[in-house]
């Protein structure tokens, strides 16, 4: 068999996608980007092709993307996050519509990104001021209301009060806001939907930018959070699709690419 | 794992918007200064009830918008109706705003021409008169019009030192209340418009009541939350209001004999003005009293020109009542948009001297073009009289917050040094 891998060097967290010739996913490992990420991330595909029983020879086209992309030198070609994001997006979500319009925030950005009917990237838009709204700011929050990350979506939907907002822009900014509001007894769940509902109002301003078109796509590992997407929902005033692996839409597109990469190539 | 949620109406979404922003400023005055005060707890509820939870308080009354502090109040009580002041403060309602007017407009009548916009009221207002005082309020109206609601212009003057001015405006007054008339289906009469003039001169004696205190060296309430309770008679029902001031006065003089102080012993004393402050867009203010200053006096349409000068009847005919509440909304207004305008410079030095300021803070919405082109000639004559003042821009935005807390920080401190200097 033949095998296309993609992978995905973020700040946060390593993602490897392996996809078969049909482009179907046959398995995928998050790991840590740590301070290493060079060798965690070569680490790290030997783990997980030895997973699946694939032998590294099967493996006859790798595409790097991410911000570390360029570190990572085994691969027969690298690519933009947005150009993967797109193409992996599409591909996961074939069984629920054309996507038109894809937000993603990950560990230290966020993107909205507009697509054509054709599924090319037509216009995208970043978040133009550091980690607020991001991944890492969610870790900040969590950390400082003593919970988990994972639990902030329970907290968001027990929430009775009127969310409370948070207005800084800047996640240090922000960290002694929500330490005051803790000091003055706010409840941990109203600070959790307000913490939610200040990142999707900003999140859904980035969309607006591109022009919002359903449907909308959201991946990126604060997707895992349902609390903040329902409060991106409701920002957008429509439904949101969230694939099964949020995270890992990147690094599957960028083993859809290798694929198309390689088909391409022995055909010619 | 990804769990089926209903999704909010538009209408929920920006209710949950004006909820939150509301909401932060409540909670800041209920929470974030020493020595609160117990009677403010009425205040802090209405606006919560008001704008968190959206309850209308006024069912079943005649809801008379008025654009601008000059439609008189007066005149809507003696016909039955309640006035709602629309001056708006939220930044939700600036963003939708945002989308029908200029960029470059002034943030206040951009919130307002959004909430008209988005037509969700706890109280709609059911008829609204527009005085032509600014050039984007008075083409406010012709654009909130569009969107089929009635908006009645009121002309007003431009100066207000001539006769021709004087006259002009008496006879829009007459104008306004033979209409507002013809709407209630009601007659101006001398006794309605007689205790209606006595109702609103009893609540602006309360205000008066209040600000003696701030006098005091030790000053036993806010300016913000004096903020609030001037912006509370924008659309509370007055007998509420009247009697909820009126808690707070024997509050107010029990904490006077006590001599208890919401600021420190060094805490600057600032003269506010400038754009007003409409809740909840308390940006200033709250950055000001949270820097360990105080606000002991302002000069501006939500607070002390709203209620400082009262009608006064020679006559207690009801032309010459008509006549007096003109003369009121005209005369002792400070209004930037007149021409010549020594008025509003001498009320704030005369306010810097009565209340004992240190300094002075001149706030300017970014659009607010009557505030932004007069600040050189206010600056120049508070450098004349000595008297150290600050000129700020902002609008409704949160974002600049950081920004504006480091400026207004070092004026204070500036502030306090030159009043360890003198002594």
């Amino acid at each position: 068999m033949r095998y296309f891998v993609g992978i995905d060097i973020g700040s946060t967290a390593i993602k490897i996608s392996v996809a078969d010739e049909n482009k179907n996913l046959v398995g995928h490992k998050i790991s840590a980007s740590g301070s290493m990420f060079y060798k965690y991330a070569q680490e790290a595909l030997a783990e997980l092709l030895k997973e699946l029983g694939i032998d590294e020879s099967e493996v006859v086209y790798t595409v790097a993307t991410g911000y570390g992309r360029k570190l990572f030198k085994e691969a027969d070609e690298n690519i933009s996050e947005i150009t993967a994001n797109a193409i992996g997006a599409q591909q996961a979500a074939k069984s629920y519509g054309n996507i038109k319009t894809i937000i993603n925030i990950g560990g230290q950005d966020s993107k909205a990104i507009s697509l054509d009917a054709e599924g090319n990237v037509v216009n995208f838009a970043m978040n133009d001021r550091c980690a607020a709204g991001t991944g890492k700011f969610l870790d900040v929050v969590a950390m400082n209301l003593e919970i988990g990350v994972d639990e902030l979506s329970d907290y968001h939907f027990k929430s009775k009060g009127t969310p409370l907002s948070i207005s800084s822009t800047c996640a240090v900014f922000a960290e002694s806001e929500i330490i005051g509001l803790l000091g003055n007894n706010h409840s941990v769940e109203d600070i959790v939907s307000g913490v939610h509902y200040s990142i999707a109002k900003r999140i859904v301003k980035l969309v607006k930018r591109v022009g919002v078109k359903e449907n909308v796509y959201f991946d990126g590992g604060p997707a895992l959070n349902d609390g903040l997407v329902s409060a991106i929902e409701n920002e957008l005033g429509h439904k949101i699709f969230v694939p099964e692996y949020p995270q890992i839409t990147t690094s599957y597109g960028a083993a859809v690419l290798a694929c198309d990469a390689f088909l391409s190539e022995s055909a010619s | 794992m990804h769990t089926e949620h209903t999704i909010e109406t538009s209408a929920e979404r920006q209710n949950r918007h004006k909820a939150m922003e509301a909401i932060s400023v409540i909670n800041a005055l209920r929470e974030d200064f020493k020595s609160p005060i117990h009677s403010m707890g009425y205040f802090y509820d209405l606006f919560e009830k008001v704008y968190c939870h959206h309850q209308p308080l006024h069912e079943g009354k005649a809801k008379i918008g008025t654009m601008c502090i000059q439609i008189p109040s007066e005149i809507i009580y003696a016909l039955d109706g309640v006035p709602i002041r629309l001056c708006n403060g939220f930044y939700t309602d600036d963003e939708i705003g945002g989308d029908l007017l200029p960029q470059k407009s002034c943030p206040l009548v951009k919130a307002t021409v959004g909430w008209f916009a988005s037509d969700n009221f706890s109280d709609k207002p059911d008829i609204t008169f527009s005085p032509t005082t600014c050039d984007q309020k008075t083409k406010a109206g012709a654009i909130i019009e569009s969107f089929g609601h009635t908006v009645i212009d009121v002309g007003f003057p431009r100066t207000k030192e001539s006769e021709e001015s004087r006259h002009y405006w008496r006879e829009s007054v007459k104008s306004f209340a033979v209409k507002l008339s013809k709407f209630q289906g009601k007659k101006l009469t001398r006794s309605n418009l007689e205790s209606a003039i006595k109702k609103v001169g009893y609540a602006q004696s309360l205000y008066h009541k209040l600000t003696e205190f701030r006098k005091n060296k030790a000053v036993p309430i806010l300016g913000v939350d004096m903020f609030l309770v001037t912006n509370a008679f924008f659309f509370d029902k007055i007998d509420e209001w009247i009697s909820a001031v009126e808690k707070l006065v024997v509050e107010l003089e029990q904490r006077a004999s006590e001599g208890v102080n919401v600021a420190g012993k060094a805490s600057p004393r600032i003269v506010y003005t400038g754009s007003p402050p409409i809740f909840p867009n308390y940006k200033i203010p709250l950055i000001i009293e949270q820097s360990d200053a105080i606000i002991v006096a302002d000069e501006t349409c939500s607070s002390n020109r709203m209620f400082n000068d009262m009608v006064a009847v020679d006559e207690w005919n009801l032309y010459d009542m008509i006549d007096s509440v003109s003369d009121k909304y005209l005369k002792a207004c400070t209004c930037p948009i007149f021409t010549q305008n020594d008025d509003r410079i001498r009320r704030i030095i005369q306010l810097v001297r009565s209340y004992n300021g240190d300094g002075v803070i001149y706030q300017a919405f970014a659009g607010c073009q009557v505030y932004e082109m007069e600040q050189r000639s206010v600056l120049a004559a508070m450098e004349k009289e000595g008297i150290p003042i600050l000129y700020i821009e902002s609008d409704y935005s949160p974002s600049q917050h950081g920004q504006l807390t480091t400026r207004v920080e070092a004026f204070i401190e500036s502030l306090k040094n030159r009043k360890r200097m003198k002594k």
